[in-house]
């Protein structure tokens, strides 16, 4: 089969991988066994679908891949789409799982005397330093963004930095590093997104798969 | 003392075009220009600079980021260097060419410059090759400069030439006709730019079940046309939606080769147009390969049509011709004769500047198939 013809599914590894298996299953998607053997070192792995195959790649590299057309349909919060703001994605589907939110964090402490309204100029350690620049230009703050790509909680408490925005789902690592949330920058959950050109050339396929994606998704909620 | 610099890099974005592809890619524009020749489009040719206030009025608006800027040393007034050639060639219709007769048929092909390549394509600089068709507003025009470009693409060895339509002033009227704040209308146009369905269902009442169902419409003409005939449009978006209609079975007539699809809501980079537009792709290929639409017709500006198609995106993904037969010949063979039938044999020639012991290991050095002994071609083998 040629590559034109194969269609690839990129999974988000960790987290949204456990709650986006159960959708991909409700779609007609069963994957070959050993992508569920954690010991397995590949990356690749095909389907019970001749055509399709799924890699695992971590959530801001599904976006990537997808955004270039190495894969063709994706699984990913909409934090990084956000982030990297392809404008070859597509997003038409929100499949109502890993739910969380992006907020901004700060000591406890701090509050009193620096009340967010007043700030000009700060420093953020963040994952997502684009999407934290545009949050707080667009509220006339000028953001010096320092990338982290985990452990965020710690930046403040070592003096890297006095604020963080990070994913935040029940609140509770920012509880246990003496951080409160002081800002809702954005709700998160995971969306099924396309690769543009493919979507527009191979159009009954893909919406096909939506459709698939779609009607799971409404069996769950239901 | 800051770093000696390597002297082969080159900012990013700019390349060089070394030989093999420097000439396939002259021979493609070529091939371009040829297919609109043939159908009556007369090739105009800007230059690279113009004042500011000319390059970036009207369509160019939306160019003023990617123009990288220049002052003029001799008038101290700001030049740009072209980030678009449409903008000039409108430019050319509506001053030096105001009195030829309407329609009016051109086309163009060069260099253009950009402040920034985009995240999927680095490029600053690349070649675009179009056509305009400036005077009528017909579906007839419309579909005239779709199927000339896609005839062309076809041409330089595009197998399947898919062409998205769309109609960028839906989604303003719709959303003008609603009475939407500002920032709401930015939401509500990033949503529908990435068909973010959820995005698009937390919009106001007023617009949300509409612009789904909009949204819907996206996919082969015949299976997406119905869709957006069924939903309730303004007297504006239903007279376009009716051209639509028009264009699509006029290409059906005169170029039923051509897929055809429908995205009623793509809107990105036809900001300044003002009817039916259009989008090249290939089946597999990871790129668009160029756009176009209608535009102008506005406050005084003449109504056309243009399509615009983009090296950058083509000459990669093209089938490469095959390398000609290249012959060496030795110092004592070259005469004008001698090259002038070889080259009519449709080789190509290479004569020696400098003595050699071993022509058909000189011929093998210099990458030549070939090499001339006692009046005869000989290939080199190896």
């Amino acid at each position: 089969m040629s590559a034109s013809e194969r269609t690839i599914l990129a999974l988000p590894k960790g987290r949204i991988l456990d709650e986006a298996m159960p959708l991909v299953r409700a779609a007609g998607i069963e994957p070959e066994p050993d992508f569920d053997d954690p010991k397995s070192r590949k990356l690749r792995f095909s389907t019970n679908l001749p055509h399709l195959e799924i890699i695992r790649v971590r959530s801001f590299d599904v976006a990537t891949f997808v955004a270039f057309g190495a894969a063709h349909i994706g699984i990913c919060g909409n934090d990084v789409l956000m982030e990297f703001d392809y404008p070859d994605i597509y997003a038409p589907l929100d499949l109502d799982i890993g739910h969380c939110h992006l907020a901004v964090a700060a000591p406890v402490d701090t509050l009193a005397e620096d009340h967010p309204s007043r700030w000009s100029h700060i420093r953020v350690a963040t994952k997502y330093p684009s999407l934290t620049q545009k949050h707080f230009a667009a509220r006339g703050v000028q953001a010096e963004c320092v990338k982290l790509n985990g452990a965020m909680e710690l930046a403040p408490n070592l003096g890297l930095c006095r604020r963080i925005v990070d994913l935040v789902s029940t609140g509770s690592t920012l509880k246990a590093n003496g951080l409160v949330e002081v800002e809702r920058v954005c709700d998160v959950t995971s969306r099924l997104i396309f690769h543009r050109p493919s979507f527009k050339t191979r159009s009954a396929e893909m919406q096909g798969w939506l459709t698939r994606f779609k009607e799971a998704t409404d069996a769950r909620a239901s | 003392m800051t770093e000696p610099m390597n002297r082969a890099l080159l900012p990013a974005g700019l390349r060089d075009v070394l030989p093999g592809k420097a000439a396939f890619e002259a021979a493609v524009v070529q091939s371009l220009l040829g297919c609109f020749s043939a159908h009556g489009y007369d090739r105009v040719k800007p230059p690279l600079l113009e004042f500011e206030e000319s390059l970036l009025a009207g369509a160019g608006t939306d160019l003023v980021a990617q123009t990288f800027r220049v002052m003029d040393p001799v008038t101290q007034r700001m030049m740009g260097m072209r980030a678009d050639m449409t903008v000039q060639v409108a430019r050319i219709a509506a001053t030096r060419l105001a009195r030829e007769p309407r329609p009016l048929r051109l086309s163009y092909a060069g260099d253009v410059l950009r402040v920034k390549g985009s995240q999927l394509r680095p490029d600053r600089q690349f070649i675009q090759a179009g056509l305009e068709l400036i005077g009528p507003d017909t579906a007839e025009a419309d579909a005239e400069v779709i199927r000339i470009a896609a005839e062309a693409l076809s041409r330089i060895g595009v197998p399947q030439v898919c062409v998205d339509l769309t109609l960028p002033p839906l989604a303003p009227l719709i959303l003008g006709a609603a009475g939407l704040s500002d920032a709401e209308k930015r939401a509500a146009r990033h949503a529908l730019d990435h068909k973010d369905a959820a995005e698009v269902a937390a919009l106001p009442a007023s617009v949300a079940p509409v612009l789904g169902r909009l949204l819907a419409v996206c996919g082969p003409f015949d299976a997406a046309f119905p869709m957006l005939e069924a939903i309730d449009l303004p007297p504006a978006a239903a007279a376009g939606r009716d051209r639509l209609a028009a264009v699509a079975a006029r290409l059906r007539a005169l170029a039923p080769e051509i897929a055809l699809s429908l995205d009623a809501v793509e809107n990105r980079g036809f900001e300044y147009h003002t009817g039916v537009c259009f989008t090249f792709f290939a089946p597999g290929w990871r790129n668009h390969l160029g756009r176009g639409g209608r535009y102008g017709g506005l406050a005084g500006q003449e109504p056309a049509a243009g399509a615009s198609l983009y090296l950058h995106s083509l000459i990669g993904i093209l089938p490469k011709p095959a390398p000609a037969a290249r012959v060496l010949v030795p110092l004592s063979e070259v005469s004008r004769a001698c090259l002038e039938a070889l080259q009519a044999q449709g080789f190509v020639t290479v004569a020696a500047v400098a003595a050699a012991a071993d022509w058909a290991a000189e011929a093998q050095r210099l990458g030549c198939t070939h090499f001339l002994k006692d009046g005869h071609p000989c290939p080199v083998v190896g």
